[in-house]
């Protein structure tokens, strides 16, 4: 005897109504269950014949044919052969697997992608940490570079005082001093460069020459056998008179100046009387 | 032209009609037996043939079942959808389901009427879930009291579809007006038990009990020939 919430999930199953895990669950209890399978039998009949209360109405006669053509344009057949059938029957099979596939490339490069985006992320910090340690670096690089700088602008300075001092070094300063009472109120000075080889004069107080007659510097080198010329020099009045000159020939030492009265455009050798002279 | 005049029938009745009875007590039997089971009648394994056939791709089978369900099924297509030109294809779809699936068909859990009675029943429960149409036949279900005819406007040709419709129409009218109403509300309606509770406002297990109540006597009066 079936109790009745049983028939009355029978009547369910009958009507279509149980959803598929349920419907699976009956059909396979009715399968091995003759009385269910019975009972569900005869509720189906009693069910199905409700329809003969409904008013017979004469059918589209071309109904049939219509079927049958729509069925033959669906695939020349709509039941298909076996063959085409089971193509037909593949194709949604065949759609889930490409579809399953396509997840599954797509599950695959979002790992892969997402993978590399990790790896890029930790590059990216990397690389950041570097950025700073650059940066840091660059800040003391540029701290070391601003003190070689200071640095490098004190040894300048003290380069050019060192110049300075050996420029000062190379110059030799000489008084010239009057072997003539005449020229007693006259002054000469001399300043030697060693490393240009040339110097400046200045005269003060000094008359000038008479006619025919010229001032001539001689530098006494005492390497040389003879005095080596600086050249004559202009000394039109008693003023204040500077003049820079070059000896004629290269002198390696300088022992003393001396001024001499030459005859006019000066003498190669010393001929005339030597009025002032310095060490 | 009509269908069944273009379509070369492959059986003939002659093939399946048995001689009639010789007594008044076989006649009875034989009227008895062939109004209370219908899926057992010789009709049903001329029909679970015309199946089988079909699954063959037999078309003159598929045109001659068509014959014999068509009416049937066309006016239970109408009766459920209220229109005309969605019964019909409604119907359609139901015998072009049956093309189809003829193989699938089991003599053993259905009688081919059953079985194509379900079908289109479906069919049409498909369009009126999709359309949303149930209100409107609902209304006119619950508004005008309609439920089973009970007048046999029966025009089919065949003698044994009106005796059928005759006593399911009789055995209707033995159950209770309340179960018939369930009972039209899930056939013709195309119902769940729960949207015939909600309808009804009534509690589900009712409605259940209404259903399964009002079948159990169906079952029982074709059982017993009325």
């Amino acid at each position: 005897m079936i109790d009745e919430s049983k028939q009355d999930l029978l009547v369910q199953y009958v009507l279509g109504e149980l959803d598929s895990t349920a419907a699976d669950k009956v059909s396979a209890e009715i399968a091995i269950d003759v009385e269910l399978r019975d009972f569900a039998h005869e509720m189906e009949e009693a069910f199905a014949s409700l329809a003969y209360t409904a008013t017979p109405m004469a059918p589209p006669p071309e109904l049939p044919q219509r079927v049958l053509r729509m069925e033959r344009g669906a695939g020349q057949d709509s039941r298909p052969a076996p063959r085409l059938r089971m193509i037909w029957l593949a194709i949604p099979w065949a759609l889930a697997a490409c579809l399953a596939i396509a997840c599954a490339v797509l599950g695959v490069e979002w790992a892969s992608t997402q993978k590399s985006l990790i790896s890029l992320r930790e590059k990216s910090g990397e690389t950041s940490k570097e950025l700073a340690l650059l940066h840091e670096k660059n800040a003391q690089s540029e701290s070391k570079l601003a003190q070689t700088q200071e640095a490098l602008a004190q040894s300048e300075k003290e380069l050019a005082s060192m110049r300075e001092r050996n420029v000062l070094a190379e110059l030799k300063i000489t008084t010239l001093k009057a072997q003539i009472a005449a020229y007693k109120g006259a002054t000469a000075v001399v300043v030697w460069d060693k490393d240009k080889g040339s110097g400046v004069l200045q005269l003060d107080k000094l008359s000038p020459p008479g006619p025919g007659k010229d001032y001539q510097l001689w530098v006494i080198d005492p390497k040389k056998p003879q005095p080596v010329s600086a050249g004559v020099f202009a000394v039109p009045n008693e003023g204040l008179i500077r003049t820079s000159f070059h000896p004629t020939v290269p002198v390696e030492s300088v022992d003393a100046f001396a001024i001499s009265i030459e005859k006019a455009g000066g003498a190669p050798k010393p001929q005339g009387q030597i009025i002032l002279v310095g060490r | 032209m009509s269908a069944a005049q273009t379509i070369r029938p492959t059986v003939v009745w002659s093939d399946f009609i048995k001689s009639a009875p010789t007594t008044v007590e076989g006649r009875l039997r034989d009227r008895a037996h062939h109004m209370t089971r219908p899926a057992q009648e010789p009709d049903s394994e001329l029909e679970a043939r015309l199946i089988s056939q079909i699954a063959g791709g037999d078309e003159a089978a598929f045109g001659m079942l068509y014959e014999r369900f068509s009416a049937s099924l066309y006016g239970m297509a109408f009766r459920m959808m209220n229109d005309a030109k969605e019964a019909e294809d409604v119907l359609q779809e139901g015998f072009t389901y049956i093309w189809r699936k003829a193989a699938s068909y089991d003599s053993s859990r259905s009688t081919p009427f059953a079985w194509a009675v379900m079908i289109v029943r479906n069919k049409a429960i498909d369009r009126l879930r999709t359309r949303q149409r149930q209100e409107r036949l609902h209304d006119k279900v619950t508004t005008e009291g309609s439920f089973f005819q009970e007048k046999d406007e029966t025009s089919a040709d065949q003698p044994s579809v009106r005796e059928r419709s005759a006593l399911v129409r009789s055995a209707l009218q033995q159950i209770p007006s309340e179960q018939r109403q369930a009972l039209e509300l899930s056939f013709f309606g195309g119902l769940t038990h729960e949207q015939i509770a909600e309808r009804l406002a009534t509690p589900l297990g009712t409605i259940k009990a209404r259903i399964r109540r009002g079948l159990l006597r169906l079952r029982d009066c074709l059982k017993e020939g009325l």
